[in-house]
């Protein structure tokens, strides 16, 4: 925690970065995100197993992107970031909204994260996607903190509910998400804490013409949901804040997770782990097979 | 369905002031009635019921801007390829007729009217490949006055003709009336030469293409080398490398000119054969070589240059018979030794033999023992023809070459006796059946009409097993050498190629042309054009008619300084774009170009997507990808599709 603070202090003195985007302790077992600029706020940074939040999120925001931009020259952001988070910075590079020079990765040896905030971490309370976790180390990073330790293995129970949903019919598997999407109030929480999510304006909000109806009745939920489950195939990097977030409890990693298992399965890709892959979305290759076409 | 109750049931619909029907509507009396309609009830917009707008959308766009209409105010409902050639029904075809001109008529409400836009065409030619038909192309469109650049893969233009030794049905010298063609290349003002080169990438539209060309290191600096073959004369390794100029039955030196005749008269080191590339010494041709011409450390070069216009004319190789391995479309003969005995040879080896200035001199031997054959015997339609082999087409010039082979072989072995297997004979050409009749009557040529099932070798001879099928008889000859007629197929890297410069194929790699009637010589790909064998098996005077036809077309396409565009074009909302390219990415065009966006201080705070209406071409792909939906492709606009969807 000291080494994180002398650093960000330090390269905030130095003036190489405009500001670090971290995590400040709220209560024993709750964090949030801050936005240090002053060096001497270096000393509330902190990164523990109560930082849940991807901060990857913030990178993209109009406000915080103009805090880099001085007359002369263009200041580097730093961000503190769990190694899947880092999954999510990649996809942004990918897709333009930053460039690697451009930002200060400051990353750790993670061995998880707890389920929710106020939860006591134990080592057994964490979050599913921790669970499946294979990027213990991050796979980009400008400066690196925390030993790497073994990570204790779970069944993947997210898994099996896809699976599940799977052996189901048709039928029934609109009925399950027709009950999921009912409790939708359209908050597009979902929205605001993906990272992927940064177009300037959504197309939920566009209304000539109308692509997602606004209101919270079954057309729109279903059209907003599946929307926006499209819109992140094979670009979800599987941070599952979408879910954290929803304060309806509709499970929304299923139908991430469900389009990335397929961009797996058919063309061996995991969106944000490498900078140099070109996206899957985007890139033709004539030995892609051709069985997802009807 | 049922045409007459259409007027009736659509005039319902709100904002339709007048409708009619009329059986002949793309007649001049029915765009009549459109102008007519149009000025008594001052309509602002048209829809009509017809066939497919693929034929006559610009009939009745041309009608509706002579009675004053914007053109893009003029929808068209395929009634014809939608309804009533594709459904029995005609209660319900007619039902979905008149759904159809109600989605038209809610798009034409929201249409708005467009022009056209001119784009500048750049007036210079790139032609693909230097054998006949390439040259013939180049120098078509270069005396009408337009630069060409002229590329071939090759160290020296002249393509397979340049390799034969008479032509068919005159027996004039193949050489003799091609080089004068490959001389007038090198020398014209108009013609860019480069050989030994190769195109990796065409981007851009019909008039406007970058293209990008590989010129491969040959070593030798062009502008000092004099020609003078020094260096290939006193280069030490003289057999290691197959002449493939001489059908590989003669070796070449490790630098080499193809042939004598060669344009440009420039040689070539071949690095895997070369001493100095495989152990740093020799440098026997830098030490010959006065004029400091010879260039080791030479790289491949990269030139792009602008083109308005492509002549695609990459020609043909031939089939061979050798063991295919599991993947290939083809398959080998077996039954005929998959290429394992010497003196079985492919027609193009037999011209080499043939040839005056050919590995034997034009005198008639067998590659295995340089014996002059007594009896020989020719195959026609090997692989041709034959599904078992993968190629079901008729190559076309066999039965003419294999003609004009055995009698030159009566000519030179005047006591020698030939035999010709065909299936048929194809002789169809101004003095083909005349000469394949001399062949039979005057130069006394056996034809036996069967197929060979087997060759083998016998002490020194090959027992050619096959049948007669007019006799009804098993035959069995004794050659002493056996020519095929192999089939014409593709370049290997034909189907690339296509890729590369975005023009369809078959499914044997031969390329597409836009209409097999209509548009013989024009690829589906605006501005390209196809000149020669790589549309199918051609003979030499079909493939000088096709360039010469190509060549034609691309002046028509030259002669004026614009070119029309429809203003179907995409067109980015810099506002709402969020800069994530996937637009740029899936552009088949390449039309996507990145833009900054400055703020008051004149700092880039955002990059978006712009798209260069010259280059765009409409397809739409942009705009389904757009996850924002921030680029609207004009006349097809995301309100008009949601309106005609809506409508249904």
């Amino acid at each position: 925690m000291k080494d994180l603070r002398e650093h960000t202090r330090e390269l905030l003195e130095k003036g190489e970065i405009a500001a670090v985007i971290g995590y400040r302790q709220v209560s024993e077992m709750r964090t949030k995100p801050v936005i240090v600029t002053d060096p001497a706020d270096a000393e509330h940074l902190v990164f523990n197993e109560y930082c849940l939040n991807n901060l990857a999120v913030y990178l993209t925001k109009a406000r915080i992107k103009a805090l880099c931009r001085t007359k002369d020259k263009t200041l580097k952001l730093a961000i503190t970031a769990k190694p899947c988070d880092v999954h999510s910075i990649v996809a942004l590079i990918q897709e333009n909204q930053i460039h690697r020079k451009d930002i200060h990765i400051i990353s750790f040896n993670c061995h998880g994260v707890v389920k929710d905030f106020g939860c006591e971490f134990n080592g057994d309370n964490l979050a599913s996607k921790c669970i499946t976790c294979e990027t213990h180390k991050p796979l980009y990073f400008d400066k690196i903190f925390g030993e790497e330790k073994e990570t204790p293995k779970a069944s993947d129970q997210a898994l099996a509910r896809i699976q599940e949903l799977e052996s189901m019919t048709h039928k029934e598997r609109f009925e399950f998400f027709k009950g999921e999407f009912d409790r939708c109030i359209k908050c597009y929480a979902c929205r605001a804490v993906c990272p992927l999510c940064y177009c300037q304006r959504c197309i939920t909000d566009k209304a000539i013409p109308r692509w997602i109806e606004s209101s919270s009745h079954q057309r729109g939920n279903f059209s907003w949901n599946i929307v926006r489950a499209f819109h992140l195939s094979a670009r979800c990097t599987g941070c599952g804040e979408c879910e954290r977030a929803c304060p309806a409890d509709i499970p929304l990693t299923l139908l991430n997770r469900r389009m990335a298992i397929e961009a797996k399965r058919s063309f061996s890709y995991v969106s944000g782990r490498s900078l140099e892959t070109p996206t899957l979305v985007g890139s033709f290759n004539e030995k892609d097979s051709d069985e997802l076409f009807m | 369905m049922t045409v007459r109750v259409l007027p009736g049931s659509v005039k319902i619909f709100s904002g339709v002031e007048y409708s009619t029907d009329y059986k002949y509507m793309c007649s001049d009396p029915g765009q009549n009635l459109i102008k007519e309609a149009i000025h008594k009830y001052r309509l602002d917009a048209i829809v009509v019921g017809s066939c497919s707008p693929h034929m006559h959308e610009r009939t009745f766009r041309n009608a509706a801007v002579s009675a004053g209409i914007n053109p893009f105010m003029v929808e068209i409902a395929n009634l014809r390829e939608h309804c009533s050639w594709v459904h029995d029904d005609i209660e319900s075809s007619t039902h979905k007729a008149i759904e159809l001109v109600r989605m038209a008529i809610e798009k034409v409400k929201r249409d708005k009217p467009l022009t056209k836009i001119n784009v500048p065409v750049t007036k210079r030619v790139l032609v693909i490949g230097g054998g006949i038909a390439g040259i013939q192309a180049a120098l078509d469109v270069a005396n009408a006055g337009y630069e060409v650049v002229l590329v071939e893969k090759e160290p020296s233009i002249g393509g397979h003709m340049s390799q034969l030794s008479e032509t068919f049905p005159t027996l004039d010298c193949s050489q003799c009336i091609l080089t004068p063609r490959m001389v007038e290349v090198h020398q014209h003002p108009k013609i860019k030469l480069l050989s030994y080169s190769e195109v990796v990438k065409v981007e851009g539209f019909i008039g406007n293409f970058k293209v990008t060309i590989k010129k491969k290191a040959r070593h030798i600096n062009e502008d000092l080398c004099s020609g003078c073959g020094l260096c290939i004369t006193k280069c030490p390794i003289k057999k290691k490398a197959y002449n493939s100029f001489e059908e590989d039955l003669a070796f070449r030196s490790a630098i080499y000119i193809p042939f004598p005749q060669a344009i440009p008269n420039i040689p070539v080191i071949d690095e895997t054969v070369c001493t100095y590339y495989k152990t740093g010494k020799c440098g026997m041709c830098v030490k010959v070589c006065d004029r400091q011409a010879i260039d080791f450390d030479q790289k491949d070069t990269m030139l792009v240059a602008d083109i308005g216009a492509i002549i695609v004319a990459t020609g043909f190789k031939l089939y061979s018979i050798d063991k295919k391995s599991a993947d290939s479309k083809y398959k080998g003969y077996g039954e005929y030794g998959y290429g394992k005995y010497r003196d079985v040879i492919d027609g193009l080896q037999f011209e080499r033999i043939a040839s005056a200035s050919g590995p034997t001199s034009g005198e008639i031997k067998r590659p295995s023992d340089g014996k002059e054959p007594k009896k020989i015997a020719f195959i026609q339609c090997v692989g041709s023809r034959d599904d078992s082999k993968g190629i079901s087409y008729c190559s076309k010039i066999c039965c003419m070459y294999t003609a004009k082979q055995a009698m030159l072989y009566k000519h030179k072995v005047h006591d020698g006796e030939a035999y010709i297997f065909y299936m048929d004979i194809r002789a169809g050409g101004k003095m083909y059946e005349e000469f394949v009749r001399r062949a039979i009557e005057e130069d006394d040529v056996k034809y036996i009409r069967g197929r060979v099932s087997r060759i083998y070798e016998k002490n020194g001879k090959y027992i050619v097993k096959g049948e007669d099928t007019i006799a009804g008889m098993p035959v069995e000859i004794e050659a002493d050498m056996i020519v095929l007629a192999t089939a014409m197929i593709p370049q290997d890297n034909a189907a690339d190629l296509a890729r590369t410069i975005g023009v369809p194929y078959d499914k044997y790699g031969f390329y597409n042309e836009s209409h097999p009637k209509l548009k013989p010589v024009e690829s589906t790909t605006a501005g390209i054009f196809l000149a020669g064998a790589c549309q199918s098996p051609k003979d030499i005077p079909e493939s000088v008619a096709m360039a010469s036809a190509a060549a034609c077309k691309t002046i028509i396409l030259l002669s004026s300084d614009t070119l029309e565009r429809e203003p179907v074009v995409a067109k980015v909302n810099e506002d709402l774009c969020a800069g994530c390219f996937y637009c740029k990415k899936v552009c088949p065009f390449g039309a996507v170009e990145v833009k900054d966006v400055k703020d008051i201080n004149g700092i880039v705070y955002k990059e978006v997507a712009y798209i260069n209406q010259g280059v765009c071409q409409g397809c739409g792909t942009c705009t389904a990808t757009c996850l924002s939906k921030s680029i609207e492709l004009a006349g097809f606009n995301n309100e008009e599709i949601f309106a005609e969807i809506a409508a249904l």
